[in-house]
């Protein structure tokens, strides 16, 4: 049983590690807009969803890429890459406040229930999929090849791809930057401040509405780089991975800590490893039961999650 | 005999000659007539029920384009392929009595979620690409009779056929089968895995049962790699199976690569590139592999060309309309038109269904990737 585990053991970790940083960078936008709104953004998986056709988009209409054309290479690459990842996030952020206009705004002005905005965000969320669906046929859309897989080098008898890699190194820079722009940038603080106490902060001058459209954005803006990376890698898209995928983030969200965004970063990278492992060990068919698992025993011990801090009993 | 009774006698007589005579015009009288369609229409899996409607209403036009005066209503029951939606549309559909006979349901277990209700409302069923083996069992408690018929091969004569296509030419191969949890994927893992102890030599190292929802196959091809197999069966569907084959491409894995007639679609090399090439993939030919006159007219027609099950889907049509021609207008009469039935498939082969409601036949072809399509490399024998 183990047997797998121990011959494969570096490559499982590093296919982890890849696909937890997708997972991080699409659990961000659900915390962000939970930290702030104290609610789930339902439409996020969507979101993640239209981000991945923003790359698709890019690499076969913009540059013209077939199935059967050469990758990129050298600097032609650089700019192919830079595009779809900028497209991607600027059709997935769009999205999102396409989203907090339609279904958050307009209730939240008129003092509507929390229950009446969950909802309002599930229809778009199915709208939003249903649109893709009718525009794409149903069919799956593949995405062509310009990044050359090309294996760079060995590493315990893993092989380390360039995709991969790129992956993971390019969602940490993105991870970062987000990280220091909440901790340290003016609109940050202001993020900051609604999540922290909503009254205090208007009081003191934040103006909410402008918080609340800048949070989507940016919750959008990492959904939109993970779109991209997930094109990248897996070269592939479909009006209804929204729902695995957000379903994946959310749970890594809850396991790190909802709210709190190195707990979506340490919540993410241990779903995409715990993800691996499990499937290789105990079959793919145990992969969710696992995960599922492994949540509750969290849970049970940190109720807040790994990272979640009591931020939402300081507010009630 | 006395005169009152000769008169009665003469005017029974004439009534029934009359009334033969209604009956025996409407047999070839030209009128408005109901079928309907059910599949997936929307949700994941529309492609497969849109391809099949599109079959269905292209043998309709056909059939109204030869036989004037007569006018097909094709209703399309969008099921999403899903049993707990079938089992809120099908009873709509059971009593409506204007529906006189139904082309589907595509998939198995939305079969058998609407089969009571076709059941009780006596409407024959005859599906394109149900091949769940249970529906046809009388032993059963999907057994679908007296009401289902389908006119495509079962999962039990394609399990063997795709293991033997699978392994063709490889020296004590050693398989890995996986599955994508569907209740398609999983009974057709089974008969792949029979069938395989009968192929001399071949050996089956390992699987795997990954959803259908996955993108990450990397725990999958961990296992293919350690249990250093050569040949890799998928029984899933071509959307999954093109990003798998990718992945499985990527990682420096050579096993050839084999699906069921759920990969067969032209959409899978398109969409896994280079990787696909050299995969084999066991299915049913298309319009174009019967002819490419009929395929051109399909497209000109439909606006699309046709697509997986359009063969079958445009049997079942024609079978249904055939007893329309024949005046069979009631559900009860096309019941029996349909279970007496012995005419040709446009493969050229014989539709007559056994007690069960299966075909006599299931030949199914093999098809190996070649510079981005599926060729036709003839019947697996």
């Amino acid at each position: 049983m183990f047997a797998v585990l121990i011959d494969q053991f570096w490559s499982l970790t590093i296919a982890g590690i890849a696909l937890g940083f997708i997972y991080v960078l699409v659990s961000l936008g659900y915390t962000m807009v939970y930290g702030v709104l104290r609610m789930i953004n339902f439409a996020n998986s969507e979101i993640f969803m239209w981000g991945t056709f923003g790359a698709v988009v890019s690499n076969r209409d913009l540059f013209k890429y077939t199935q059967t054309s050469e990758p990129a290479t050298g600097l032609k690459l650089l700019v192919v890459l830079l595009t779809g990842l900028l497209f991607s996030m600027f059709i997935a952020g769009l999205t999102a406040v396409f989203v907090e206009f339609v279904a958050y705004r307009r209730l939240r002005m008129r003092g509507t229930n929390r229950l009446a905005t969950l909802i309002s965000a599930i229809g778009v969320s199915i709208a939003l999929a249903e649109v893709m669906r009718l525009l794409t046929d149903s069919r799956p859309v593949g995405s062509p090849r310009v990044l050359e897989k090309i294996i760079l080098t060995e590493v315990w008898g893993a092989n380390v791809r360039l995709d991969t890699l790129i992956t993971i190194i390019a969602a940490a820079v993105i991870y970062f930057i987000l990280e220091r722009f909440i901790k340290l940038s003016r609109m940050g603080k202001a993020i900051r401040a609604v999540s922290q106490n909503e009254d205090a902060a208007k009081l003191m001058g934040v103006n909410l509405n402008r918080v609340i459209t800048v949070t989507f954005l940016v919750g959008g803006l990492a959904t939109g780089a993970a779109g991209f990376f997930y094109v990248t890698v897996f070269e592939y898209t479909k009006f209804n991975i929204g729902f695995t995928m957000g379903l994946a983030a959310f749970t890594a969200a809850v396991l790190g800590g909802i709210g709190n965004i190195r707990g979506a970063f340490w919540g993410g990278l241990s779903l995409g490893l715990l993800e691996v492992y499990a499937s290789a060990v105990l079959g793919t068919q145990w992969k969710a039961v696992t995960v599922f698992l492994v949540l509750i025993l969290v849970l049970l011990f940190k109720p807040n999650g790994l990272f979640g801090e009591a931020v939402q009993q300081t507010r009630a | 005999m006395n005169k009152k009774i000769k008169q009665s006698l003469a005017i029974v007589t004439s009534a029934a000659l009359a009334f033969g005579a209604v009956v025996a015009s409407s047999a070839n009288a030209a009128g408005t007539y109901t079928i309907a369609y059910q599949g997936p229409l929307s949700g994941g899996e529309a492609s497969t029920g849109t391809d099949e409607l599109n079959a269905v209403k292209y043998a309709a036009k056909v059939f109204m384009a030869k036989n004037k005066g007569f006018k097909i209503n094709v209703v399309a029951v969008d099921d999403q392929g899903d049993p707990a939606v079938a089992g809120t549309v099908a009873p709509g559909v059971g009593s409506n009595k204007k529906i006189i006979g139904l082309v589907g349901p595509a998939y198995s277990g939305a079969t058998i979620a609407s089969l009571p209700y076709y059941k009780a409302g006596g409407l024959v069923m005859v599906s394109p690409s149900a091949t769940r083996v249970s529906i046809t069992d009388p032993t059963s408690p999907d057994f679908g009779g007296p009401v289902f018929h389908r006119v495509v091969g079962k999962d039990d004569l394609q399990g063997p056929a795709l293991a033997k296509y699978a392994t063709a030419g490889v020296t004590n191969a050693k398989v890995f089968v996986f599955d994508d949890q569907s209740s398609y994927a999983v009974p057709l893992r089974g008969y792949v895995e029979a069938g395989l102890k009968k192929v001399a030599g071949a050996t089956l190292v390992g699987g795997d049962s990954v959803p259908n929802t996955t993108t990450d196959f990397s725990p999958t091809i961990a296992k293919i790699k350690t249990t250093g197999a050569t040949v890799v069966i998928y029984t899933g569907y071509y959307s999954q199976g093109a990003i798998f084959i990718k992945q499985l491409r990527t990682s420096g894995s050579t096993a050839i690569f084999a699906g069921g007639d759920g990969v067969f679609n032209q959409e899978f090399p398109k969409l896994a590139g280079a990787s696909a090439e050299g995969s084999r993939v066991t299915g049913v030919g298309g319009l174009a592999g019967i002819s490419e006159a009929l395929e051109a007219d399909y497209k000109k027609q439909m606006g699309a060309s046709s697509g997986v099950y359009s063969v079958e889907s445009y049997d079942a049509a024609n079978l249904l309309l055939a007893g329309i021609k024949a005046g069979k207008t009631t559900r009860a009469a096309m019941l029996k038109f349909v279970k007496a039935y012995n005419g040709k498939s446009i493969t050229g082969n014989t539709i007559k269904f056994d007690k069960n409601g299966d075909i006599s036949y299931g030949l199914f072809a093999g098809f190996t990737s070649k510079g981005g399509v599926l060729v036709n490399t003839g019947i697996i024998k």
